[in-house]
């Protein structure tokens, strides 16, 4: 069997099969389902420095091919995490990437400096939630303002730094090198789409908060593109994520340069979808007898 | 709570209980087994990826020594669409069993079960789990018209059943909420139970805190993961700092632990 180990920023995995924040709560709750020790690492839902309830009113709809939502970085807060919900994640024995959202670089660093020595791996900034007021999205489109919240972060932690950004900007390649000079280890590539669904019944937005972000295999090809697009311009490694639903499609992001993929809205498609991954990563790399499928990184524009 | 599993489960039977609501019964053992009267399933609509997300539905009978589980369902839209097509001996994706259901505990005691439209489908399951601990049971039951009270026959083993409809085809025209009072005012209940459209939430709801009954609800909503891990289902808690998940602190939810929205 083909061996699938990665490292990403320094992060030991046994494959390159990760949860996409936010859609894997904290592990335990899939845990009944399949056995997510098998995964390559685990990332946790976004984390705040005080609990946080979400948004109010309806967060979820449905759209072809995928979902808008608007949850609002519902979460425990980091005291709550650290002392309730980590160590039973850490006991599946994979890596767990904390996914940290702020409404200022003060916030994040404070999440940072917490976090460190805590037991988990690495952090995923997100600095690309469409969903919040304040931080998120805002701080994520302006690679000024990327850069500088990345560099405070770096300087406050001894973990890997991974940034989440959004396909919301007009330039990801860009952002992209900004947050990578001010010193992000890894990019996790990308995060949702913009979007918005009205209930024509009722005449209104469908959602609570209006806006949304889109997910599944809807933006797909916007996903595979900005990987292609950020690979070649980058050093550093690229988790891809966006509408991944089978091998195949991760194999397209893996081509197009991803070091490692998410999955995310593909769990509520099918429960199972990053354990058939994991296996159909295998059986391609089988098939085509590829001694090391870190060869297939990039191999897309590099050969 | 039983052991939550992915399966496909086969289809036994598909009926058409009128134009647009069917009862599905599935070949699902182990769900059959593990699950608990008010809890739900996943069910996988669609052989691509549009529609995307599984439709939850509630548990209508689960029958361990067959293996069979029934759902009892409206078709709203085009997950349910696809599902009403299905037919014998097709396969259907299935997540299960899902949240916490009723609770109940103890012999012989009095309850009222509420349910109307559709949304009653649950009521069955726990009709029959209760009689078996020798409860007695007043089912209140409202419908459109007397052809939609579907699981009136099947209920009527377990308990006596009103109904109410809103043409008066079956009882009396109205809504189920006059039984509830009238029902209030002439018996005593230990528990209430209760599922269907939220006016029938909200007045039992309201009713369990005038008369200081314990009731429980089922809620609806749109759903993702159907396992709390993606947030997405929440209600508000009384506790105004909570969002409470419908899959996994639900859908059965104590009648005070909840703020139902209009």
């Amino acid at each position: 069997m083909t061996d699938l180990a990665v490292s990403i920023a320094g992060i030991s995995m046994s494959n390159p099969v990760l949860v996409a924040s936010g859609t894997f709560g904290y592990g335990a709750e899939y845990h009944p389902v399949f056995d997510v020790s098998r995964l390559g690492a685990l990332v946790t839902k976004g984390l705040t420095l005080r609990p946080c309830a979400g948004n109010p009113g309806r967060r979820l709809c449905e759209t072809p091919a995928g979902l808008l939502n608007a949850i609002g970085l519902q979460n425990p807060g980091v005291e709550v995490f650290i002392g309730d919900i980590l160590p039973a994640m850490r006991s599946y024995g994979v890596p767990v990437i904390a996914n940290i959202a702020g409404a200022t670089d003060e916030e994040y660093v404070a999440l940072a400096e917490r976090l460190d020595g805590s037991g988990v791996a690495g952090l995923e900034l997100n600095i690309s939630c469409p969903n919040v007021q304040a931080g998120g999205m805002a701080l994520g489109t302006d690679p000024c303002l990327a850069a500088s919240v990345v560099a405070a972060v770096v300087q406050a932690t001894s973990l890997p730094v991974i940034v989440k950004l959004t396909p919301n900007v007009t330039d990801i390649v860009g952002l992209a090198r900004a947050v990578v000079d001010a010193g992000a280890a890894a990019l996790s590539l990308i995060n949702t789409l913009l979007g918005l669904a009205i209930d024509v019944e009722t005449g209104r937005p469908a959602l609570g908060n209006i806006t949304g972000g889109l997910s599944g295999p809807a933006i797909r090809p916007v996903a595979v593109r900005a990987v292609w697009q950020v690979a070649q311009a980058v050093d550093v490694p690229i988790i891809g994520m966006g509408g991944i639903c089978t091998g195949r499609d991760a194999l397209e992001f893996i081509l197009a340069g991803a070091s490692a993929v998410a999955v995310g809205s593909a769990f509520f498609h099918d429960p199972l979808a990053a354990v058939k991954i994991i296996e159909d990563l295998e059986r391609y790399c089988d098939r085509k007898g590829i001694a090391d499928w870190r060869t297939l990184i990039g191999a897309a524009w590099k050969s | 709570m039983g052991q939550t599993g992915e399966y496909t489960a086969r289809v036994i039977r598909q009926e058409a209980l009128d134009a647009d609501a069917f009862l599905l019964t599935l070949e699902a053992p182990e769900l059959a087994a593990a699950a608990q009267p008010g809890q739900f399933a996943m069910i996988g609509c669609g052989s691509g990826y549009d529609p995307f997300l599984r439709r939850p539905l509630s548990i209508h009978r689960a029958q361990s020594t067959a293996g069979a589980v029934s759902f009892l369902y409206r078709v709203r839209g085009q997950g349910t669409e696809w599902l009403a097509t299905r037919r014998q001996g097709e396969f259907v994706p299935l997540l299960g069993p899902l949240g916490r259901g009723f609770r109940f505990a103890g012999n012989s005691r009095r309850a009222l079960l509420v349910g109307a439209g559709i949304g009653a489908a649950p009521l069955l399951f726990l009709a029959e789990a209760l009689a078996g601990l020798n409860w007695t049971l007043n089912i209140l039951l409202g419908a459109r018209t007397a052809h939609s009270l579907f699981c009136r026959s099947a209920l009527e083993r377990y308990g006596r059943v009103h109904a109410i409809t809103d043409d008066g085809s079956a009882g009396r025209r109205g809504s189920v909420n006059a039984l509830l009072q009238e029902a209030l005012k002439k018996g005593t209940y230990a528990d209430i139970f209760a599922c269907g459209p939220q006016p029938v939430l909200q007045a039992v709801q309201r009713a369990s805190a005038d008369r200081g009954i314990p009731a429980q609800l089922s809620l609806e909503e749109n759903m993702a993961c159907g396992l709390g891990a993606c947030m997405g289902c929440t209600c508000r808690g009384s506790d105004p700092s909570r969002m409470l998940r419908v899959c996994a602190e639900g859908p059965v939810f104590d009648a005070e632990e909840v703020i139902l929205d209009d």
